[in-house]
């Protein structure tokens, strides 16, 4: 499965694609439009011009829950778990169910059988995640790190082919990271997902990750494997340039 | 090209509209029910910028505004009823609104805003304050009609068109407080400090503004102006009663709506529009329906360019 | 009462059986009202402001198909409901999308719409002279049920069976909604309130989410304008008046958001408030205390809001989790 992004953006111009089973990095400084590609490719902005191309067919403009449908799932930069629910009431809300259809919900036996099985399911996914005992706590309840691995586990509930995470390990502590850094790339080798994440942590990037995009001012700077990216001097450039200039912008 | 140039879109659709009126139903009842049309425009325009104001500088949109138009007209009564002169009784009217806006907001929605209220409570909360305003101002004066003390009989002849002396001079009084408005609004400092606001608190605050005081000053200038509207309706009209700040908050918020929310000067212009828009239906449909159509107005102008015609803000969740 | 009394209040009415009869009948009636309320707002997060409206839509529907087009009673009653359904349907379309206070400001301007409707389009629906003469089948039911409780022993009452009809319907009503919140369904609607770019990340198509609640809400509205209509024998657009939605909202304030339980609580809790203030001898015309009691609604919903948001039966750490985030 290939995704492939061209397309001019409210403010940049930016073209990729990335290979099937792939782990890629989008990299580049703040304000560098990473967040902002996510949102047109998953639907969630409109864009204005360009394409997005998902196993060879266009899906740009489509509703972010079309997509999710079909197998590309993201997760936020700041996360959504939804507080006021249950961690598994979150996770249950990523399985499909016939009795998610108005005209089922009334008839209970309709839907009784897919929900114990994605109950069976999410505790089992909540368990790998370390968050089976807080199943029936309130979301809102968790730590910011244990909201992030929520997030992961609500997106995995939905079996996906394609999974884009923002910032995936933002405040997360370094146990807890090296251990979702971990499940991520047994995603990758046992179920073959596709993965695409922002990341800042330059180690994680070129630990972990086949492929590296890096972004800056809107545009595609050089896409390639770790090794040859850090080294590309335009990437330290625009790097260091940026870093800078968006340090002074945070203190300020 | 609606997007581009929508003012210029407007005044299009609207000489067209008018021609077409005129050529159909008669130049002498296009006319009149354009002169109907701007009296009724005027305090639209007024109550439509003191509403979108505070939207701009709150975030809220005051669904009691409707009953500040209702408590200026009565306290034009109050000022009747004390024997003083009609134009002091319409002062007095305009800043006992105002002190009551401000009253409200330091009774109230400081320090529910303090509370860090969601923003249902915040729609709530104003609702539940029109209703209690409403039926306090019914409970205490009355529910029936009173005389608001001005003539309305006596009118001037232009041509074949009449208009009122009460209503010419309404008239007056509302376009000049509307200009002074817009002039205020575009060149004083206070204008100035006011726009920003509306742009981003915070960022006003970072700028060293004194936000309590403009949000005060808001308060004061969106009762005043409301206050002052509820009195250009009841004075030609010849009565008021506790309901008239609610029969005008729809076209009110068909005006602000399609202005642009938070946009002063398209809450004038929407007002005035509106008040054409719906003196014109009266020619083709039955006049009674004529409020019908302002909401006809909001609704097509939700449908079609939610931001309203001079707008910039968010008003899609997407 | 003596020419010094300012107030005087006897309490005589708490032991009138036709007292509470009357408090039954209308605490149902604004119950499955707020039920769609509560749907809307408790557990969706949608504001609704025009509940009143869809409410008027299915009752006149109903009406002026059994009076004018002489369709028979019960095939009105499913006709009004679908009435109501479709408005919620077309109301919805357009104005779902935008913010919550613009929706909140088109479901208020479509109730005042189809208020002035009413009262403006006398050939169709009579105007504020009213439209009555639909309440033949409902006359019928009633002798039947007065002769069922006159066999279990129960003399007969003016509205005793309209009072057995509602309570059956609506605890049957708050029970069915309570239950369809409970499902997949329900669970993708708390999450549309919660966070809708979550459930959309989701693969959930919030919007026909939100238009069902919509529409359900409006049905419900609909079923309760027609205990409205049977109460009165008289359907005019005075009794359509905004002020409905503030009462459906005080009872789901009162009751807790997104409790349905709190719903049938709160809606006899206000309703027996509200009616019991008829029994104050207040030396005030009608209409004076007419006003007098809705300007205590008011309040009472301020208060609420300001003081007591969860309600009575909200849970106020769901309040506190929600505001961080």
């Amino acid at each position: 499965m290939s995704k492939r992004f061209a397309g001019v953006l409210a403010v940049d111009r930016a073209s990729f694609t990335v290979a099937q089973g792939s782990i890629t990095a989008l990299i580049g400084p703040n304000g560098a439009g990473k967040s902002t590609l996510f949102n047109v490719v998953t639907g969630f902005e409109r864009g204005d011009g360009g394409d997005v191309y998902l196993d060879g067919r266009s899906i740009y403009g489509r509703a972010p829950h079309s997509l999710a449908r079909r197998g590309m799932v993201r997760t936020f930069q700041l996360t959504k778990a939804l507080a006021v629910m249950s961690v598994l009431d979150n996770m249950l809300l990523a399985a499909p169910s016939p009795g998610e259809r108005l005209g089922l919900a009334a008839v209970r036996p309709a839907w009784r059988g897919v929900e114990r099985r994605a109950r069976a399911r999410a505790l089992e996914l909540l368990s790998v995640f370390g968050l089976a005992e807080k199943a029936d706590d309130y979301a809102g309840t968790l730590s910011g790190g244990q909201r992030k691995l929520l997030e992961l586990a609500r997106a995995e509930m939905l079996e996906p082919r394609l999974m884009l995470l923002d910032e995936p390990l933002a405040g997360v502590n370094r146990t807890l990271g090296r251990a979702l850094l971990d499940h991520i790339q047994r995603l990758r080798q046992d179920r073959r997902v596709t993965i695409v994440l922002i990341e800042h942590d330059i180690d994680v990037v070129m630990r972990h990750s086949d492929a590296v995009v890096v972004m800056g001012d809107g545009h595609v700077i050089t896409t390639g494997p770790p090794d040859e990216v850090r080294r590309d001097p335009r990437v330290i450039e625009a790097y260091l340039g940026k870093e800078q200039a968006s340090e002074l912008e945070n203190d300020g | 090209m609606l997007r581009r140039r929508p003012g210029l879109v407007l005044v299009a659709l609207l000489v067209a509209t008018g021609l077409v009126l005129g050529l159909t139903q008669g130049w002498r009842e296009i006319g009149q029910v354009t002169i109907n049309g701007i009296v009724a425009g005027n305090y639209f325009a007024l109550g439509a910028v003191g509403l979108t104001l505070i939207f701009g500088v709150l975030r809220l949109v005051n669904f009691a505004h409707g009953e500040f138009l209702t408590f200026g007209a009565y306290a034009l009564l109050v000022g009747n009823a004390l024997g003083l002169p009609l134009v002091l009784s319409v002062v007095c009217g305009v800043v006992a609104t105002a002190v009551m806006g401000v009253g409200l907001e330091v009774v109230l929605w400081r320090p529910v805003r303090r509370r860090r209220v969601g923003e249902l409570q915040l729609l709530l909360l104003a609702l539940g304050l029109a209703f209690f305003m409403r039926n306090a101002i019914a409970f205490a004066a009355g529910p029936e009609d009173r005389a608001t003390g001005a003539n309305v009989t006596a009118g001037l002849h232009l041509g074949e068109l009449r208009v009122g002396r009460t209503e010419l001079i309404v008239t007056i009084v509302g376009l000049v407080t509307i200009a002074l408005v817009a002039l205020t609004l575009r060149y004083s400092s206070l204008g100035r400090q006011t726009r920003a606001l509306a742009d981003s608190i915070q960022l006003a605050e970072t700028t060293g503004i004194d936000t309590d005081r403009i949000v005060l000053i808001t308060w004061a200038a969106s009762a005043g102006l409301a206050g002052l509207a509820g009195i250009l309706y009841a004075l030609p009209a010849g009565v008021a009663n506790p309901g008239i700040g609610f029969s005008l908050i729809l076209s009110i918020f068909a005006a602000v709506v399609v202005g642009g929310i938070g946009n002063a000067y398209g809450a004038l212009a929407g007002g005035i529009l509106i008040g054409l828009v719906q003196e014109w239906a009266t020619l083709v449909i039955d006049p009674a329906m004529k409020v019908a159509v302002g909401f006809a107005v909001l609704i097509v102008v939700l449908l079609i360019r939610p931001a309203g015609l001079f707008g910039r803000g968010r008003s899609v969740d997407r | 009462m003596s020419a010094n009394d300012v107030l005087a209040v006897s309490f005589s009415f708490l032991t009138n059986v036709d007292f509470w009869i009357n408090v039954g009948v209308l605490a149902t009636t604004y119950g499955v009202f707020a039920l769609g309320i509560q749907l809307n707002v408790g557990t969706t997060g949608i504001f609704n402001f025009g509940q009143a409206g869809f409410m008027a839509a299915g009752s006149y529907a109903m009406g002026i198909m059994v009076v004018r087009w002489d369709v028979p009673f019960w095939v009105a009653l499913l006709g009004g409901i679908a009435v109501a359904a479709v408005a919620g349907i077309l109301v919805g379309l357009p104005s779902l999308r935008l913010r919550a206070d613009y929706f909140a400001i088109s479901t208020l301007a479509f109730s005042e719409i189809v208020r002035y409707v009413a009262d403006n389009w006398d050939g169709l629906t009579g105007g504020n002279l009213g439209l009555f003469g639909y309440t033949d089948s409902w006359n019928a039911i009633s002798v039947r049920i007065d002769g069922w409780l006159e066999h279990l022993g129960i003399a007969p009452h003016f509205l005793l069976p309209l009072l057995v009809v509602n309570l059956a319907l609506f605890l049957v009503l708050a029970a069915f909604v309570a239950l369809l919140v409970r499902s997949p369904w329900g669970r993708v609607l708390n999450a549309i309130r919660e966070d809708e770019d979550a459930a959309r990340a989701l693969g959930k198509n919030t919007f026909l989410y939100k238009l069902q609640s919509l529409s359900l809400s409006a049905a419900l509205a609909a079923l309760a304008g027609y205990m409205l209509a049977i109460n009165i024998s008289i359907l005019s657009p005075a009794n359509f008046d905004p002020v409905l939605t503030a009462y459906g909202y005080v009872i789901v304030i009162l009751g807790g958001l997104g409790s349905y339980f709190g719903v049938v609580l709160g809606s006899f809790f206000l309703i027996f408030l509200l009616e019991s203030t008829r029994y104050l001898e207040l030396p005030l015309s009608d209409a004076r205390v007419a006003a007098l009691r809705f300007m205590i609604v008011g309040l009472v919903l301020m208060a609420l809001v300001v003081f007591r948001p969860q309600g009575i039966f909200g849970k106020r750490e769901e309040l506190i989790l929600r505001s961080r985030g």
